[in-house]
């Protein structure tokens, strides 16, 4: 079950949180091994003691001074033992008697059932995976923390490039949807909306990868998952910029298996929309949210349906009862909106009139008139960078149900557009739970650069819109992973209730903040040098942070890498 | 090399050890014989040589009283007595692997007490095995202990030459038998050179030589000696890093050169550099390193002493 590596050092005191172990020549200990010792208790009897390798020190015993070492290594006057040590930070103490190990206790390396004891992972009700240590057996979360039942969302942190936040993200999902017989009832009908926001990494999520090798399969194996790539993902794009009759997605890279998406003027007043064009933190500061508030809901209450023109509105003061059926009785100074553009002269009309009367008060409410021009800027600055995403017609929405992963592409839109987007996708998953008031089915969103869209400075719509999933998601089953550059940077409410913690090379800089509490001191000193494809992870199930490596994926991740060979050749005609 | 007036030197050693250089009596002239002719007449430093020896082993032993012992027999005035540890070793040191070890470290523990009296003291897990000085003069006590150190250190040594090592020893060598042992001096008290061949001493360098001299050449214990300088310090006078060596002259004059040219030649590559040793160059760095394990070996002194008021208290002697 065990070997021995080494015994307690008796020069430094061991505590109950660390000790240093002294390494027998014949072995050796290195970052994140497991070890434990086996402590004989006066009045209790034996406890175990689990921990892992969080520093590896080695030094001359003898040697007093720099040169020291020339006149031991060199011309070997001198006599001195090299003398080798492991820090060890305590994980785990079995039974729970909090005793602090003795000096000169035999060492062994954590292995098999020690190993999961190590890692409480003899505890955990659904160990899933989420990677290899360094010993190549699997690492786990316990994944009531993930689902909601005792805690819920994921957050990853790391520079872009080298962290590889967003291929962790993907991996997890892959053993999320990988392994149902560990996640339970919540891999019934589970759905997963990722997000795209830059480049083109998650459009090829269905395609084999052509590097991927077989010495990769081996650790896919030991997780339990075969490698290959996600069977059930549909992707889905915004609508195309002046596509003409045809609504075709705006997806540069990818060209097949993608669909567009956008929305009505009906659905747009439905769904309160409006707000989602106001996310710019300083919009919150100055009065444009109350104009927004209250043209949102006139929206609401005038728009009526035309007859024979699905999707489009037309704004007319309701009755008592409000607008109960489509209207096709359309004045020609009627105020249509079909598409973008004429929300936005409808409403400059009723807000701004321009011709020298007096705006609609029902519309603007007592705010100076400068505040409803900057609201009307807004929306002609809106209408260029997104009025696509918005025209009358049949219906063409994200249909979530279709495949176990939707993929949306944004990364194309600007940023007013793509916040647009996210709130407006992430409104409609929240709002389909509220309804249910069910934590089942699961719904999981992965949002990368989530400081752009819940920003630790001031406040938006989609701002507490994310804070709002970060607190009661967990309970309604829509749990987020989120990544972002930098946790401080991130609202703070958003940061806090993410029960699993995963950070892959951070700035150095970034790393001493205290959003990284949760790392060891050694372990914010490795996470300036973490390469790619290794990540930190905290769980509150494990005491002490784990770092683990994850496999290279077997789906590709950009278009070169899409694997051809099975692809049917066109020119064999049956 | 007359000077005009005086130099001042501040001694690079710790006050606590006194000087390499400190006469008894004005470096009282030697009262044994010396002839300083048995090599040469003409008096130079002789360059070293190496002859390339595999190993060198260094020996040397420490010495601490742990307590201080009262032996009270119910008559008369009490008696002095002292618990005392030495550890005596050998640092050998392979000059083909480069690598140095410390070997054979063995402790000592003794009871010596005075009056005639001998108690044995068990201090678990020390045990202190009685010795007795006849006379009640606290000196002696530290006398026979001190002896006790030296005839383990001679033994060390003897044993190692005769299974064929080239030894230095740090004292003077106390053994007539023809055994390639080289003692060594740290201090000088007795000036065994005057005139025209002591100034051969202040034109050593380090790597060179005196001539051979023989000491006590009538009487059962002649040895060969010679003095070579370790290091040149800084500003130094004319005797830093003079030390005094010696062999048996039972060797013969032919091993007597051999091993005090290869002396001249390896003795200053392991000298202690002066920030490193609180009597550097003369400490040499095998035998201060040395120095350092025994102590170590003897335990700490505070819990040394614990242990032995403890059984000293089961004994119903009072410490």
């Amino acid at each position: 079950m065990t070997d021995r590596v080494g015994r307690v050092l008796g020069t430094q005191r061991s505590s109950t949180r660390e000790f240093q172990v002294l390494i027998d020549d014949d072995a050796y200990l290195q970052l994140d091994d497991l070890v434990v010792v086996p402590i004989e208790v006066p009045g209790f009897g034996e406890v175990d003691t689990y921990g892992i390798v969080t520093e590896a020190e080695a030094e001359y015993e003898g040697a007093s001074f720099a040169t020291d070492t020339r006149r031991i290594a060199e011309e070997g006057t001198l006599p001195a033992e090299t003398v080798r040590t492991a820090e060890v930070a305590i994980t785990r103490v079995d039974p729970e008697v909090w005793v602090s190990p003795n000096p000169g206790v035999s060492v062994s390396r954590a292995t098999g059932d020690a190993r999961d004891k190590a890692l409480y992972a003899d505890d955990m009700r659904r160990p899933l995976p989420v990677g290899v240590g360094r010993d190549g057996e699997p690492v786990f979360v316990d994944l009531d923390f993930f689902d909601g039942r005792k805690g819920g969302h994921m957050s990853i942190s790391g520079i872009s490039g080298v962290a590889t936040k967003t291929s962790f993200a993907l991996f997890f999902l892959r053993l999320l949807t990988g392994r149902p017989e560990i996640v339970g009832e919540g891999a019934n009908n589970l759905r997963v909306l990722v997000f795209n926001v830059k480049g083109e990494d998650l459009l090829w999520l269905d395609k084999p990868n052509a590097l991927f090798d077989e010495s990769d399969r081996a650790v896919w194996d030991a997780l339990g998952v075969e490698p290959g790539p996600f069977p059930s993902v549909g992707f889905w794009a915004p609508a195309r910029q002046g596509g003409g009759g045809v609504v075709t997605p705006d997806a540069s890279g990818r060209m097949t298996d993608i669909n567009p998406f956008r929305w009505t003027p009906r659905e747009f007043v439905d769904e309160g929309l409006l707000r989602f064009l106001f996310t710019d933190a300083s919009d919150t500061r100055n009065q444009l949210s109350f104009v927004e508030e209250r043209v949102r809901s006139q929206l609401r209450r005038w728009a009526a349906d035309i007859a024979g023109e699905p999707g489009a509105v037309v704004l007319r003061q309701p009755g008592p009862g409000g607008h109960r059926e489509a209207v096709s009785n359309v004045a020609a100074d009627e105020l249509i909106i079909r598409d973008f553009s004429d929300l936005v002269s409808v409403l400059e009309r009723l807000l701004d009139p321009g011709d020298g009367s007096d705006p609609d008060l029902a519309w603007t409410g007592r705010v100076q008139s400068g505040t409803v021009a900057a609201f009307v800027r807004r929306l002609y600055a809106a209408q260029t960078r997104l009025g696509h995403l918005i025209a009358a017609g049949e219906s063409i929405r994200i249909d979530r149900q279709r495949a176990q992963v939707s993929v949306v592409a944004i990364q194309n839109l600007h940023d007013l557009a793509q916040r647009f987007v996210v709130g407006a996708l992430l409104q409609e998953v929240f709002d389909e739970k509220e309804e249910s008031g069910q934590r089942l089915p699961l719904s999981v969103v992965v949002l990368d650069e989530l400081n752009k869209y819940a920003p630790r400075e001031g406040s938006s719509p989609l701002k507490e819109m994310l804070i709002d999933i970060a607190q009661r998601g967990r309970s309604l089953g829509v749990l987020l992973v989120g990544a972002q550059q930098s946790a401080s940077r991130v609202a703070q409410e958003v940061m806090e209730n993410a029960a699993i913690r995963v950070a892959g090379r951070l700035d150095a800089a970034e790393a001493e903040r205290s959003e990284y509490g949760w790392m060891l001191p050694s372990t914010r000193a490795r996470a300036r040098l973490l390469k790619p494809g290794t990540m930190v992870v905290s769980q509150p199930a494990i005491p002490v942070p784990l770092v683990v490596n994850f496999p290279f994926p077997p789906w590709a991740t950009r278009a070169e890498e899409v694997d051809h060979t099975d692809d049917p050749d066109p020119f064999d005609v049956v | 090399m007359p000077e005009s007036s005086p130099r001042v030197h501040v001694e690079g050693w710790d006050p606590s050890y006194g000087s390499p250089v400190a006469p008894d009596e004005g470096l009282a002239p030697s009262e044994s014989e010396v002839d300083t002719t048995v090599e040469t007449a003409a008096w130079a430093p002789i360059p070293g040589e190496d002859d390339g020896i595999d190993e060198v082993w260094f020996v040397d032993g420490i010495r601490r009283v742990d307590a201080r012992l009262t032996i009270d027999d119910g008559e008369g005035m009490p008696i002095s007595g002292i618990c005392g540890s030495h550890a005596v070793g050998a640092v050998r040191w392979d000059r083909v692997g480069r690598s140095s070890s410390v070997e054979h470290a063995r402790i000592d523990r003794l009871a010596v007490s005075g009056g005639g009296h001998a108690i044995e003291i068990v201090a678990p897990p020390m045990t202190y095995r009685a010795a007795s000085v006849a006379g009640i003069d606290p000196a002696e006590l530290v006398t026979l202990f001190h002896g006790s150190m030296r005839t383990a250190e001679a033994r060390l040594t003897a044993g190692l030459a005769d299974s064929g090592a080239f030894v230095i020893a740090d004292g003077p060598v106390n053994d007539t038998r023809p055994r390639d042992v080289v003692g060594y001096i740290k201090t000088h008290r007795v000036a065994y050179l005057t005139g025209p061949e002591a100034g051969t001493i202040r034109a050593l360098t380090p790597g060179t030589r005196t001539p051979l001299f023989l000491l006590g050449a009538s009487g059962s214990f002649a040895r060969y000696s010679w003095y070579q300088r370790l290091a040149v310090g800084p500003e130094g006078h004319g005797w830093y890093g003079i030390v005094r060596a010696e062999v048996a002259a039972a060797v013969g004059l032919e091993q007597a050169r051999l091993l005090a040219d290869r002396s001249a030649v390896l003795l200053p590559g392991v000298a202690a550099p002066a920030h490193t040793d609180a009597r550097a160059p003369q400490n040499l760095v095998p035998i201060g390193a040395l120095e350092r394990a025994l102590r170590r070996e003897l335990g700490d002194q505070a819990l040394v002493l614990r242990s032995l008021r403890s059984a000293s208290v089961a004994l119903g002697a009072v410490a």
